[in-house]
C-alpha cells in the first residue's frame, strides 16, 4: 500500500497541526508569558528543516530499517528500529494524557469516571494494527475537516481578540525564549512521525520542499491560532489548557444560537484522536517492519503497546500535571537529543548513499 | 438478499469489534455519568462572607409545577456555607443530595462585604473549575448576595434571570449598565493595571421589596423567601459600577459616571442624556481614551455626540416636535453635562486608586521604562483633559 505525495502533504499541513492545540499554548504562555510566538515558530521552522532532511531521503524509496540494514547490518538496524519505537512511544505519552484530560473536560459537564478514555484504545489498537501507510485515505478526509475546524475557532475567537496583548515583544527576554523552547520540545516529533512511512510513498521531484513548506503553512496556522488564543484569554492564559475548546465560545453570535462552535470544535477533536494514535501506530510500524515480514506482528504489537499505555494512563491518572512536567520539563531533553541522533543517522545514511554512487 | 451483501462480505473481526464495543458502552454504567436527577443545575450563585468564610447561595432551576400555567423557569435557593467557595457547594450537596452542576451557571452575585474583602478569594474557584463557564456575567449587590437571590422579582419567576434581562445587550447598548464577565473581569485584574468593574445591583422600589432577612436562614435545603406573595415582588436597578482596584472594591460609580464611562468605552446607540432642562437621545456616538506621554504622561477622555431632542420640560409647539433637532444651548449644555460626568468618574476612579482607563497596562505594553516610574505613582499625579464634541440631528 502505498502514500501519495498529496497525502503526505495534507498530513504535514493539516494532521500534525492538529496536536499542537491542546495543552502547548498554555504551556507556552506559562514560559515564554506574551513572547509564546518566538519558540513556537522557532520549533516550528526546526522541524520543518528535519522534514525536509527526511522526506529527501524518500528519494531511495527503502525503508528505514532497509536503509539503516544498508549501512550498519541487520541487528544493528533491528536495534536503532527499537529504539526509534521506543522514542515514539515515550512520545505518544504527553498527547495520550492531553487527550485524556480533553476528553474528559470537553466532552462531559462533571467529572466522569476516569476509565471513560478507555474505548479511545479500542480505536487506537485497531489503527494499530493497521500499517501507517494505509491512513493515506483517511488523511484525506481529516485534512478538510481540520481545516473547516480551525478556520470557524479562528474566525469565531478573533473577534474578542486583544492582540496588544502579545506586546511588549521581547518582554519575556532572552530566559523566557529559551524556557519556552525547550518547554515546548515534547509537542515536535512530526519528522520522527515520517520516518515509519520512508518506503511507502514515491518520491516526487520537490515533495522534500513541498513537505516542508506544508509543515510550514501547518505551524503558521498554529502560531496564529496562539496569538489570538493569548489575545483572547491574556493574563489568564496559563490556565486555560484546553485552549481551542475554549475561545470560540465568547464571540456574541454563540449566546443567540447557542454552542454552533462545538461543529468546529468536535471537527477538530476528531482529527486529534488519529493524531493522537500516531506514534503508537508509528511505533508498532516500525518495530514489525524490521521483525516480521508481512507484519505478522502488528496485531499483538498493537493490542501490547495500546495496553501498555492504558495501563500508564490510569497508573498515572492522578498526576498529570508532574508526568506532564517529567516529559516536557525535566526530561525534556531526549526530544532535542533524539532530532540530533536523528540529523546524524540521516547524514550517515546520505553519506553512505553517496560514497555507493560514487563507488558505482 | 442482493442488498444484503456488503453484510455478508463484513470480516468476521469487525463484527467482533462491533459486538466489544456495543457490549461494552452497555455494561459502562455510562461510564459512571451523574444521574440527570440527582444534578442540580445551578443558574447563579450568589457569595457572601460569613464567620465560617464563605455562605454561597446557589439558585437552582426546577420542574414547574402542574399548578403553574405561565412559562418561565422556577428555581429554588440553597445556601450552604464553608471555609472556601468548594466547602459551600459540597455542603449543598451534602445536605441535598443534588450535585450542584455549574456549566449553566451564567451569572455570580458577589455580597457587597464580600467584594470590598477580595473578589478573587469567592471567584477563585470558578477559575479553577473546568465546568464552571468563564463567560458567565459578574455582579456585585448591595447587601447580602443570599437575600438578592431570594428576593421574588417582578420581572421573572427566577432572580438571576431578571437580573440577566437587566444585563441584556438593549441596555448595554443604550450606556446604562457595564457588564463585565468572569474572563473579563481577571484579565484587567491580574493585568498591569490590576483594576476592574461591575455592575452593582440594588433592589429599588424599597415599599414593595422582600428582602427579608432571607439571608438569614442560610441552611442547605431551605427554600428562601420566593414563597412570598406577589405584593413582595421587587424590582432591580443596575445602573451604578462597582469599582475595583487589586480584586477589591474600592468604589461605586454613579448611574451618570456609568453612562459616562459607556461614552468613552462602547458605542452607545439610542441612550438619553438629560441636559439643559431636556432629554436627549444618543444616537451616534464615538469615544475612546489615549495616554499622551510627550512632555509629561497624562490622560485625554474623547467623546463624539450625535443627538436628538426625546423631550422637553416645557411644552413646545407642534411644528417643532417632528424635527428633533436640539437647539444650540442644550447641546452645549449636553457637552458640559458629559465633560461634568466624565471628570466626576475620573475623580472617583482617582480617589478608589482604580485604573479603570488601563493607563498602567497601556504603558506596560508600550513603554517598559515609564511603566516602571508610574506602576506604584497614584493616578492623581496623571492630569486629564476632556474634548467633547456633540452636534444636533439635522
Amino acid at each position: 500500500m502505498k502514500l501519495s505525495a498529496r497525502q503526505l502533504c495534507f498530513f504535514l499541513a493539516a494532521v500534525a497541526p492538529a496536536g499542537k492545540l491542546v495543552l502547548l499554548p498554555s504551556q507556552l504562555a506559562a514560559k515564554a508569558g506574551n513572547d509564546l510566538l518566538f519558540p513556537l515558530a522557532a520549533h516550528i521552522v526546526f522541524e520543518a528543516a528535519l522534514v525536509f532532511l527526511v522526506l529527501l531521503l524518500a528519494r531511495r524509496e527503502r525503508t528505514v530499517y532497509a536503509m539503516i540494514a544498508d549501512m550498519v547490518g541487520g541487528a544493528a538496524a533491528k536495534a536503532a528500529c527499537i529504539l526509534l519505537a521506543a522514542f515514539l512511544l515515550w512520545a505518544s505519552f504527553v498527547p495520550l494524557i492531553e487527550q485524556k484530560l480533553l476528553v474528559q473536560t470537553l466532552f462531559y459537564d462533571t467529572l466522569p469516571s476516569y476509565v471513560a478514555f478507555a474505548p479511545f484504545f479500542l480505536l487506537a489498537g485497531y489503527l494499530c494494527a493497521k500499517p501507517l501507510a494505509s491512513m493515506g485515505r483517511l488523511w484525506d478526509i481529516l485534512a478538510p475537516l481540520f481545516c473547516v475546524g480551525l478556520t470557524g475557532v479562528l474566525l469565531f475567537a478573533c473577534g474578542s481578540a486583544d492582540l496588544g496583548a502579545l506586546a511588549p515583544v521581547g518582554g519575556s527576554g532572552a530566559a523566557g525564549f529559551w524556557r519556552g523552547l525547550f518547554g515546548a520540545s515534547s509537542w515536535f516529533f512530526d519528522a520522527a512521525l515520517l520516518l515509519p512511512l520512508l518506503g511507502h510513498f514515491p518520491y516526487q521531484k520537490g515533495l522534500a520542499l513541498r513537505g516542508a513548506l506544508c509543515y510550514l503553512a501547518g505551524g503558521g496556522a498554529v502560531v496564529l491560532f496562539c496569538a489570538l488564543y493569548f489575545g483572547v484569554f491574556q493574563e489568564l492564559a496559563v490556565s486555560q489548557p484546553f485552549a481551542f475548546s475554549q475561545m470560540s465560545k465568547y464571540f456574541s453570535g454563540v449566546a443567540a444560537m447557542g454552542r454552533v462552535d462545538y461543529i468546529f470544535i468536535f471537527s477538530i477533536a476528531f482529527v486529534m484522536l488519529f493524531y493522537t494514535a500516531m506514534p503508537v501506530q508509528a511505533a508498532v510500524d516500525v518495530v514489525a517492519e524490521a521483525f516480521a515480514r508481512p507484519r505478522a506482528l502488528a496485531p499483538a504489537l498493537s493490542a501490547a503497546c495500546n495496553a501498555a499505555a492504558f495501563a500508564a494512563l490510569l497508573a498515572f491518572n492522578f498526576v498529570p500535571s508532574e508526568t506532564i512536567a517529567l516529559i516536557s520539563v525535566r526530561l525534556f531533553w531526549i526530544f532535542p537529543a533524539f532530532s540530533a541522533g536523528m540529523l546524524l543517522v540521516l547524514y550517515a545514511a546520505w553519506a553512505a548513499g553517496r560514497r555507493r554512487r560514487h563507488a558505482q | 438478499m442482493r442488498n444484503n451483501g456488503w453484510l455478508r462480505r463484513m470480516p468476521k473481526r469487525l463484527w467482533a469489534v462491533l459486538a466489544a464495543l456495543l457490549l461494552f458502552t452497555f455494561l459502562s454504567n455510562d461510564f459512571g455519568l451523574v444521574d440527570l436527577q440527582k444534578t442540580a443545575i445551578v443558574l447563579a450563585a450568589g457569595i457572601d462572607r460569613s464567620e465560617e468564610g464563605f455562605s454561597v447561595t446557589a439558585q437552582i432551576a426546577v420542574p414547574k409545577g402542574s399548578d403553574r400555567t405561565t412559562g418561565g423557569t422556577s428555581s429554588v435557593e440553597l445556601t450552604g456555607t464553608g471555609g472556601t467557595v468548594a466547602d459551600c457547594f459540597s455542603a449543598i450537596y451534602a445536605q441535598t443530595g443534588w450535585l450542584p452542576k455549574l456549566v449553566f451557571c451564567d451569572l455570580l452575585l458577589l455580597g457587597e462585604d464580600a467584594a470590598r474583602a477580595g473578589a478573587f478569594g469567592a471567584l477563585d474557584y470558578f477559575l479553577r473549575d473546568e465546568y464552571a463557564p468563564d463567560s458567565c456575567t459578574l455582579a456585585v449587590c448591595e447587601g447580602s448576595a443570599s437575600a438578592l437571590l431570594r428576593t421574588a422579582s417582578a420581572v421573572d419567576d427566577a432572580s438571576s434571570l431578571a437580573l440577566e434581562t437587566l444585563f441584556s445587550d438593549a441596555a448595554k447598548k443604550a450606556g446604562r449598565i457595564r457588564t463585565t464577565t468572569l474572563r473579563e473581569f481577571c484579565i484587567t485584574s491580574y493585568g498591569a493595571s490590576a483594576c476592574g468593574y461591575m455592575p452593582y445591583v440594588r433592589i429599588t422600589d424599597p415599599g414593595r421589596q422582600s428582602a427579608d432577612g432571607a439571608a438569614g436562614g442560610g441552611n442547605a435545603g431551605g427554600k428562601g423567601g420566593k414563597q412570598a406573595d406577589a405584593a413582595k415582588e421587587a424590582v432591580f436597578d443596575a445602573s451604578q459600577t462597582a469599582l475595583f482596584s487589586h480584586g477589591k472594591m474600592t468604589g461605586l460609580a454613579t448611574a451618570q459616571e456609568t453612562f459616562a464611562m459607556s461614552l468613552v468605552y462602547d458605542r452607545v446607540y439610542g441612550g438619553s442624556l438629560a441636559a439643559g432642562g431636556a432629554t436627549l437621545t444618543v444616537l451616534k456616538n464615538d469615544g475612546g481614551v489615549s495616554f499622551p506621554r510627550d512632555p509629561a504622561p497624562a490622560v485625554q477622555f474623547s467623546v463624539k455626540l450625535s443627538l436628538a431632542l426625546a423631550d422637553r420640560s416645557a411644552p413646545a409647539p407642534p411644528t417643532s416636535l417632528a424635527a428633533g433637532t436640539v437647539p444650540p444651548e442644550t447641546v452645549d449644555a449636553a457637552k458640559a453635562e458629559v465633560t461634568a460626568h466624565l471628570a466626576a468618574l475620573w475623580a472617583r476612579c482617582v480617589q478608589a486608586d482604580c485604573d479603570l482607563f488601563l493607563f498602567r497596562r497601556t504603558l506596560f505594553r508600550h513603554d517598559r521604562a515609564l511603566y516602571a516610574q508610574w506602576k506604584d505613582r497614584p493616578l492623581e499625579d496623571l492630569p486629564a483633559y476632556f474634548t467633547i464634541e456633540a452636534e444636533s440631528l439635522r
